[in-house]
């Protein structure tokens, strides 16, 4: 899928929020799990996914897990507030990739926790390993602010593996951030959700669907929702008709009281339409970005590549539990 | 106009097209996955 997107022309970068490999937090002790987050993260890899966040669910087997495996990967792992015990970043916080002269980058942040919480599994006799997040905020913007300053990136995307909340309270505060793709509770796909200066956007889960932003980038300033902008100009062209018609009726209405009425109609409309242009103009020439966010539904309609598939069956035999 | 002053302007001309061309809007395609949770199967 994500090739047959690639073959469309225009340039694409697949990036994932975060909270890909393990069930839950504790899951990673299952007989199955170690095989099906190796399996994920070489998959990832090997689809040009070019960044993930790390979330609670990816830490299952530990920060070293996470390393080890994708110390060979093009896949950057990426948090700028995850930090051992001795308070040392545990993932570089952002990188940058150029897509036809674009330069887009891309942000990591981690769930806060008030104190270091134990990831992976106990192993008899050594100390579990201990991470903390730190208060994400002032750490997203700092990178942010760097990236904009000193790599002088076009545009900056958050890959926030936290929950809404957190994810909201950042795209509304931190500034310099385009997108904020938000996973941690598993939230079904939405709609491009404006939030200050920012667009927060659902990835969708359980790897059922491919959330596909496309953006025309043309100049600097905020991106605007395209569908927003097709409603506006809906709006504006059954605007321009009922105003037609109410002119046309006041030029051959010939009672007082009713040219009284349709004069008030007419500038009330004349208005709206007044307001509405000036919206679209400003949409339009406030820096010519606009982003159409879709789905991608990725259904038993879609064919498995033979290759993978045993790879899957390995971890997951046809008519085994899980199916 | 001697040839000179003609090549010219068709240099500046050709120098001047790549920012043109620059200035229309680019598409990009971002695709996002997220909150997997392990899935490694549609049915799993």
């Amino acid at each position: 899928m994500i090739e047959k997107e690639r073959k469309q022309g225009a340039p694409v970068l697949v990036l994932d929020a975060g909270n890909a490999l393990f069930k839950s937090r504790d899951s990673a002790a299952a007989p199955d799990a170690r095989a099906r987050a190796e399996l994920i993260l070489s998959q990832m890899d090997a689809q040009g996914t070019a960044a993930m966040a790390v979330g609670t669910r990816d830490l299952g087997l530990g920060v070293d897990f996470l390393q080890a495996q994708t110390r060979k990967a093009k896949l950057k792992l990426l948090s700028a507030n995850l930090v051992d015990a001795q308070e040392k970043r545990l993932f570089p916080a952002s990188m940058v990739t150029k897509l036809q002269g674009v330069s887009v980058g891309v942000v990591g942040v981690s769930p806060e926790t008030p104190k270091p919480v134990p990831v992976g599994i106990p192993a008899k006799g050594a100390p579990q390993e201990l991470v903390r997040g730190l208060p994400g905020d002032a750490l997203v913007a700092a990178e942010v602010r760097r990236l904009r300053t000193e790599s002088k990136v076009d545009i900056v995307v958050v890959l926030a593996a936290v929950p809404y909340d957190e994810a909201l309270r950042l795209a509304d505060q931190v500034e310099g951030v385009d997108f904020v793709v938000q996973s941690h509770d598993g939230r079904p796909p939405g709609y491009a959700q404006k939030q200050g200066q920012a667009t927060v956007i659902p990835p969708g889960d359980r790897g059922r669907q491919l959330a596909k932003l496309v953006l025309q980038v043309a100049g600097k300033g905020r991106f605007e929702d395209a569908a927003e902008q097709d409603r506006m100009r809906q709006s504006l062209r059954l605007l321009d008709d009922n105003l037609a018609r109410a002119k046309k009726r006041l030029a051959s209405s010939q009672d007082a009281g009713e040219k009284r009425a349709l004069e008030q109609s007419v500038a009330s409309l004349e208005a709206r339409q007044a307001s509405l242009r000036e919206t679209l103009a400003g949409g339009a020439t406030g820096g010519g970005r606009t982003h159409l966010l879709s789905y991608i539904q990725l259904g038993s309609d879609v064919p498995a590549d033979p290759a993978v598939q045993k790879r899957v069956e390995r971890v997951e035999p046809p008519g085994s539990a899980a199916h | 106009m001697s040839p000179r002053p003609v090549k010219l302007a068709a240099l500046a001309l050709l120098l001047l097209l790549p920012m043109v061309a620059g200035a229309a809007p680019k598409q990009l395609v971002l695709l996002f996955t997220g909150d997997n949770g392990g899935e490694v199967a549609p049915c799993g």
